[in-house]
């Protein structure tokens, strides 16, 4: 084992290259869950995102439009959850599964029909790397984000963005107290359910544009089920980054990087034995569970976070 | 994350009596018909509009799930860890707890299984049968126990803890079987472990002048025996009927004397100990060993399974038996009809969000909702 295998600049390269989906998915569950919806259909809106992304690229060629199209597909995914959770008040964890094994039927169905024996087209517009001016010189800094794909950046940015309008806009604090008392906040005039339906939607879009990212910008084509459980990895990243975008944002990092090590330190042996490379991927879920017992830090979750509201004068 | 069933925001709960009629699915079995009328309806329109034909789809999933006694066999074998894995979700279900864990209990159980089924290989059936049950059942349960000892000690919810799990096992499989402990030199390219026993493998029961070269094996009986224990248990014991006290009312439960917490851990446990047997049954049974990648879905399945059967013993049961099918059935209806075994997934998401739907449109138009039924 060296250095470079834990800390080289391909490994910190590949932490930002692993982090940029979990992260879209975790921000997506940051503003469901702080407007008091869960949303465990945030795996099921990247998948759509990835699949819808590369089938109309394929179809149109245009990479604007492709994007728009994976984008909208995870809105349409989460309108189903938003539908089912805010309006009927249906169990949010049931409809989110069963969203869930829809995108997985959905996409796999899809990729059959369209790509069954060809495999999805190399000729599809991709998602650019994105060349940080003035930077080719500076030696490491270069190699790890000089040349990293655009919707790496625009993840970054998201979480930022994301992070000032929660804590530093009146629209912001509106939707936080919808998911701590939406009582309150339907008192003061905030209508619970416009603001929970928008919070879902935007989920749904944040995490659909992980999957593009993944599909169009990290792999270049679409295969069945291609997310592998990305969508709850950052659920899990937002309860370790405790409802919050920067929080979020570290938590991925933190995933990414142990993602990164078990590719970088794959074979290595410290003295006789080997690493237990696979056993770094159950780093994410095993820290989650002992933050949310308050072995590490402590998470709260929002107070009225997957309890749906029925506001009085039915 | 809360699940909505723990208290109902809709105003007072009028708690039914805790003795509910054993058969639910006699009292009701319009809604889970409906859901499943509805999505084969909804998958056929599906179907239809990418280009197929729905008729030649569907006649070839049934052809394929008991077109002959051979076909039936098949799916009866798929209806066995989905109908151990249903009991298993919905004995926490009763309980008031949703356990989206199977899947990962039910991998624990598999590992477990094979791993006392080849260390022990030389032992004779009377003996390494057992063991590899009780490993299988006991793996399980464990695994399901931490869930509910950290919502009773901790107050996690069972949810996140038992999503994290699923995802904790299937990364330390990958290890056991890529290069762990566990791992075989050759296992026809695919990361597996070495093959259990003869005497851990459960017999064929249904003889070949019968149903030639038939698979079917034991665990049909075991999946049987669950299904009784599982009524026993819930309306027939003491302890089934704390359980189900606690999940048609922690608080009035507690003013009872029965404390919910450590029934938490009780019913977690023995969610995962079904969920187990189903993983020992598929190691036993089908495979003879563990493979890396084993039995993907079966424990997302069994939410399902639960829902539809609405957490009743026969219902489940009968779920089961249809999930079975829809396995057995679009496996062939794709090799015959060229239509992808994807349509059975849409069919049942379309299950699922039906009944999620229904169920609480009903018990808006009620103005009443009680774990049991909200669930």
């Amino acid at each position: 084992m060296t250095i470079e295998m834990l800390l080289g600049a391909g490994v910190l390269a590949a932490t930002l290259r692993l982090a940029t989906p979990i992260l879209f998915a975790a921000l997506g569950g940051v503003i469901t869950e702080r407007s008091g919806v869960t949303n465990i259909a945030l795996e099921g809106c990247m998948l759509v995102g990835a699949f819808f992304g590369v089938f109309v690229a394929d179809k149109t060629g245009s990479l604007g439009v492709a994007i728009a199209a994976g984008v909208l597909a995870g809105i349409v995914l989460a309108a189903l959850h938003a539908v089912a959770a805010v309006t009927f008040r249906a169990d949010q964890i049931v409809t989110g599964m069963a969203l869930n094994i829809l995108a997985l039927g959905l996409t796999s169905y899809l990729d059959y029909e369209a790509y069954a024996t060809t495999g999805t087209p190399s000729t599809i517009p991709l998602v650019p790397d994105f060349v940080v001016p003035g930077l080719s010189q500076v030696p490491f800094v270069s190699d790890v984000i000089g040349r990293q794909n655009t919707l790496v950046w625009a993840a970054i940015i998201a979480t930022v963005v994301l992070q000032l309008y929660l804590f530093r806009t009146i629209p912001g604090l509106r939707l936080r107290a919808v998911g701590e008392h939406p009582r309150a906040a339907d008192t003061v005039g905030v209508n619970v359910y416009t603001t929970r339906y928008l919070a879902v939607l935007a989920s749904g879009a944040l995490a659909a544009l992980g999957g593009v990212y993944l599909s169009l910008g990290a792999v270049g084509s679409f295969s069945d089920n291609m997310t592998g459980g990305r969508g709850f990895i950052g659920l899990a990243a937002m309860i370790f980054g405790r409802w919050t975008p920067i929080g979020a944002l570290v938590a991925s990092l933190i995933f990414g990087y142990g993602d990164a090590l078990s590719v970088s330190l794959q074979g290595v042996t410290i003295g006789d034995l080997r690493v237990p490379v696979q056993l770094l991927s159950t780093i994410p879920y095993v820290l989650t569970i002992l933050a949310v017992a308050g072995f590490v830090g402590r998470s709260r979750m929002p107070a009225a976070d997957g309890q749906p509201y029925e506001s009085e004068g039915h | 994350m809360t699940v909505a069933s723990q208290t109902s925001p809709t105003g007072p709960v009028a708690a039914p009596s805790v003795r509910q009629p054993t058969a639910q699915w006699a009292q009701g079995p319009l809604v889970p018909l409906v859901s499943v009328g509805v999505a084969l309806v909804l998958g056929a329109v599906f179907v239809l509009i990418s280009g197929n034909d729905p008729i030649a789809a569907y006649s070839a999933l049934v052809k394929g799930a008991f077109g002959s006694p051979y076909d039936i066999t098949e799916t009866l074998i798929n209806a066995i860890p989905l109908t151990l894995a249903g009991l298993s979700v919905a004995v926490a279900f009763r309980t008031g707890l949703f356990n989206i864990g199977a899947q990962g209990q039910l991998l624990v159980g598999a590992v477990a299984a094979g791993a006392v089924g080849a260390r022990f290989a030389d032992l004779p059936g009377v003996l390494l049968l057992p063991m590899t049950l009780l490993a299988g059942i006991l793996g399980g349960a464990a695994y399901g126990a931490i869930a509910g000892w950290l919502k009773a000690t901790r107050g996690v919810n069972e949810v996140i803890t038992t999503i994290m799990q699923n995802y904790t096992i299937v990364f330390v499989m990958h290890w056991l079987l890529q290069n762990g402990p566990m791992t075989a030199p050759n296992a026809f390219g695919t990361p597996a472990s070495a093959p259990i026993g003869a005497g851990a493998v459960l017999p064929i029961i249904v003889p070949d002048t019968l149903v030639p070269l038939s698979r079917l094996h034991a665990g049909l009986v075991l999946a049987i025996l669950a299904v009784v224990v599982f009524w026993f248990l819930l309306w027939r014991t003491a302890l089934g009927y704390e359980l189900r006290a606690v999940g048609l009312g922690p608080r009035a439960a507690a003013q009872a004397g029965i404390e919910p917490k450590r029934r938490m851990v009780v019913v977690m446990a023995i969610a995962g100990g079904f969920a187990g047997l189903a993983g020992m049954i598929q190691v036993s049974g089908v495979f003879h060993r563990v493979y890396d990648g084993f039995s993907a879905g079966f424990g997302f399945d069994a939410i399902a399974v639960a829902l539809l059967g609405k957490n009743s013993p026969i219902g489940i049961a009968l779920a089961g038996l249809l999930f079975g099918a829809f396995a057995r059935g679009g496996a062939i209806m794709q090799s015959n009809a060229n239509i992808s075994s994807h349509l059975v997934e849409i069919v049942e998401a379309i299950v699922l969000f039906v009944i999620a739907a229904e169920t609480l449109i009903r018990a808006i138009a009620k103005r009443r909702g009680t774990p049991a039924e909200a669930l």
